[in-house]
């Protein structure tokens, strides 16, 4: 269970700050709805670790998490793009979220390649990101998320400017994800996405 | 439900921020304490002295002016050449051998001065094929290389292409809408260089002249070579004749604190201003608008960059005519190589680890300026960068001489201590090529890695060394060379009688062997040709598998 308390946060400059106050459990998807720039994104960087709250804490089943580095944390998150590094393979990408140093295990490069069959990317293993559409890099990007076996995802209009095909199969792999108890944080504009995904809404 | 301590990744090797910071840190402070002991053993040395007896010399006011006027004279020379050559290739984006041209311009910086100046003598000297056209079209004319002529020619050789890059490349990244906006107003002449050129070109104007002054100022060889007597005499030659001829070390250093001094003060003016200065060019994809010229325009444009080619070309050209018949084996091997082989093992010897050491510094200090927090930490790194700007390598070389001369008993001690200067020397070159690669990993990237516990060892491995791997072995290439041409520490620490090959083209220019001086030049070309070659070739990245098209190809700037 995520518990985030009196979260406040500002950027440097004239500009407001922000408090957020949410929980989500274990299988459940909370929709973060807003207008742009009403801090959606901030608040999952801050879940993230990316951005440094000033006040407030993040619990994660009662342990504060806010103290703690990106990668100690028990997120992952998924943006609109740029979710890949461009200059190495899908295989490579996705092994990383394994191990940060691709050193995995006969059974993972198993996994990885099932992964990839699964999702119609057979044989796209040794291809650069550059090299795939759009809704295919974001289906590479879901595999890892749903690889690393994090108990939270981030979500952050992963599914925008996709085709309604790949917005599909994106549904229900998450949908099955969700059903596995992650718990997700989905931040995004389009209602249907919400429709599908989330159990409850926040508005910001 | 696990709590958050198993949600701890692998430990990355090196995942410690201290490895990140302390390498680079340290090497960064030896490096300062290095140049601090050579500074305080020339400071010592000079207090012997007293400086009203030396600044109150004819001989040595002399000196200061020369080098002061030479210096002045190149830098206005070179840079109005660069700035003619890079408007005219700003205009002109698209035209048989303009790659070519750029490459041509980019030789300069690897060029070894003392292969470029035996090349120009074989051009401009007293049998040069520049001299006999002269004879033919003015007979009686006064043309004579050595001297004033001779060395702001030769500067101007090396200068212009390096300062007429920098400047292409500010007036290449000028911005899309201003040039569309001067496209569509039709502006040109006067208000095109008000209104655009001039805008692009201030900014880097200040970096460039310091730079453009520092490597005139402080150049050597060109002056041994081509000064020809004490009334053309320079600083630095003047360091070299008193520490190897005179054994006067209080002058020696004097002089060096003179020269220390002024390169100092105008890098400090430089740095004061805040001005970012590039020493390398970068290439970049440019965009470019049509602009209204002045009928005839593209002519006068045709002819300049045709003679600029031909200016750069004919020393290079003459350098192949002329060694060819020394190097190529017609009965038997020459003689020459029996001199040249071990030359080259000498050379190999110091450039190698010199160019390596320039590479790891750079990249430790690079690395350690990510890191840093403190407002003195944060410069330190940075410093290695420009120190070997303001403190010229003979400089150095004459306060660690003056130290370690009791001390400095075989030849392999020098050359370990040259090795080592040389190295420092290619420090601001190696790092203009890294820092860019290093340092422009975008947000998602960084942050992406940062989530997935992609650290330490494995963030240089997976991160950095992709992109990093042609840049790495280009920064090497280029410390090699620079390494393998000096002729300056080396004149220093060198013995005459097992010479680098710079100091045996020295020693066969001083002696009148034409012929075999051409053949070494040839040779230390083709050396610096092998190496780029080789290290170009090993960073290349492995073909892909299934013959699928390489996107990213092009978006890596394609290297010489």
């Amino acid at each position: 269970m995520l518990d985030v308390r009196q979260l406040q946060f500002r950027y440097s400059g004239p500009t407001p700050a922000w408090e957020f106050n949410l929980s989500v459990t274990a299988g459940e998807c909370l929709a973060i709805r807003g207008a742009s720039g009403s801090g959606k994104s901030t608040l999952l960087g801050l879940i993230a670790g990316f951005l440094q709250p000033q006040r407030g804490e993040i619990l994660w089943q009662g342990h504060p998490i806010h103290t703690l580095k990106p990668w100690q944390r028990p997120v992952t998150s998924v943006f609109q793009e740029h979710n890949l590094f461009e200059h190495l393979d899908v295989f490579t990408n996705i092994g990383l979220g394994l191990h940060p140093g691709l050193q995995l295990s006969d059974l993972q490069k198993q996994a990885i390649d099932q992964a990839l069959t699964r999702t119609g990317l057979s044989g796209f293993g040794r291809r650069r990101p550059g090299e795939l559409s759009g809704g295919q890099r974001q289906r590479v990007a879901l595999i890892r998320a749903i690889l690393r076996r994090q108990p939270l995802l981030l979500l952050d209009e992963p599914m925008t400017g996709l085709d309604p095909d790949t917005r599909t199969e994106l549904h229900r792999m998450l949908l099955e994800e969700k059903a596995h108890g992650v718990a997700m944080l989905l931040a995004s504009h389009d209602p249907e996405d919400s429709k599908i995904l989330a159990d409850r809404h926040w508005n910001l | 439900m696990p709590s958050p301590a198993e949600f701890a990744p692998l430990r990355a090797p090196l995942s410690h921020p201290g490895w990140q910071l302390w390498p680079g840190l340290l090497l960064a402070a030896a490096f300062v304490a290095l140049a601090g002991l050579g500074l305080g053993s020339l400071l010592s040395a000079a207090e012997e002295l007293n400086p009203s007896s030396v600044l109150g010399s004819r001989y040595l006011r002399g000196v200061v002016a020369f080098t002061l006027w030479q210096a002045g004279l190149s830098v206005l020379l070179s840079l109005a050449l660069a700035l003619a050559v890079a408007r005219a290739l700003a205009r002109h984006p698209h035209f048989p051998g303009r790659t070519l041209l750029l490459r041509l311009m980019e030789l300069s910086l690897v060029l070894p001065t003392i292969v470029a100046v035996s090349g120009i003598i074989s051009v401009y000297g007293r049998q040069g094929w520049f001299t006999g056209l002269l004879e033919h079209v003015a007979p009686g004319h006064s043309w004579n290389l050595y001297g004033l002529n001779g060395i702001v020619l030769a500067h101007v050789f090396f200068n212009a292409p390096l300062a007429g890059r920098i400047m292409l490349q500010a007036l290449e990244s000028l911005p899309e809408p201003r040039l569309r906006m001067a496209s569509q107003l039709g502006l040109r002449g006067w208000w095109l260089w008000r209104a655009v050129e001039w805008p692009a070109l201030k900014p880097v104007l200040p970096g460039l002249s310091a730079l453009v002054f520092t490597l005139c100022f402080t150049s050597f060889a060109i002056i041994m070579t081509l000064g020809g007597g004490p009334s053309s005499t320079t600083l630095e030659v003047a360091i070299y004749q008193a520490l190897r001829f005179e054994f006067d070390f209080a002058q020696a250093a004097l002089l060096a604190i003179i020269q220390l001094l002024i390169c100092g003060s105008l890098w400090l003016v430089v740095f004061r201003s805040r001005l970012d200065s590039t020493l390398l060019p970068n290439r970049r994809f440019a965009f470019s608008a049509p602009l209204k010229t002045w009928p005839g325009l593209a002519l006068a444009n045709a002819l300049l960059l045709g003679i600029f080619a031909l200016f750069l070309l004919a020393p290079l050209a003459a350098i192949v005519v002329r060694g060819l018949p020394a190097l190529w084996p017609v009965h038997s091997l020459p003689p020459v190589y029996q001199q040249l082989l071990p030359a080259t093992g000498r050379s190999l010897l110091i450039a190698l680890p010199a160019g390596a050491g320039a590479v790891i510094l750079a990249l430790l200090t690079l690395a350690a300026s990510q890191k840093a927090q403190g407002p003195l930490t944060r410069t330190l790194p940075s410093v290695t960068g420009y120190l070997p700007l303001v403190v010229p390598p003979l400089v150095l070389g004459t306060g660690l001489f003056i130290l370690l001369r009791p001390s400095l008993g075989n030849s392999a001690q020098g050359w370990v201590l040259v090795s080592v200067i040389n190295g420092l020397m290619a420090v601001p070159f190696v790092l203009q090529v890294l820092r860019g690669p290093l340092n422009n990993q975008d947000k998602s990237t960084l942050q992406q890695a940062d989530q997935l516990g992609i650290l330490g060892w494995y963030r240089w491995r997976w991160l950095y060394w992709p992109r990093l791997r042609r840049p790495v072995a280009l920064a090497l290439a280029y410390g090699v060379a620079l390494s393998l041409g000096d002729f300056g520490v080396i004149a220093l620490f060198g013995s005459p009688g097992e010479p680098t090959l710079p100091m045996l083209l020295y020693q066969q220019l001083g002696s009148y062997q034409v012929a075999n001086a051409a053949g070494t030049g040839l040779w230390l070309l083709l050396c610096l040709l092998a190496i780029f070659t080789t290290l170009t070739r090993v960073s290349r990245p492995a073909p892909r598998p299934r013959g699928q098209p390489q996107m990213l190809a092009g978006a890596e700037p394609d290297h010489a």
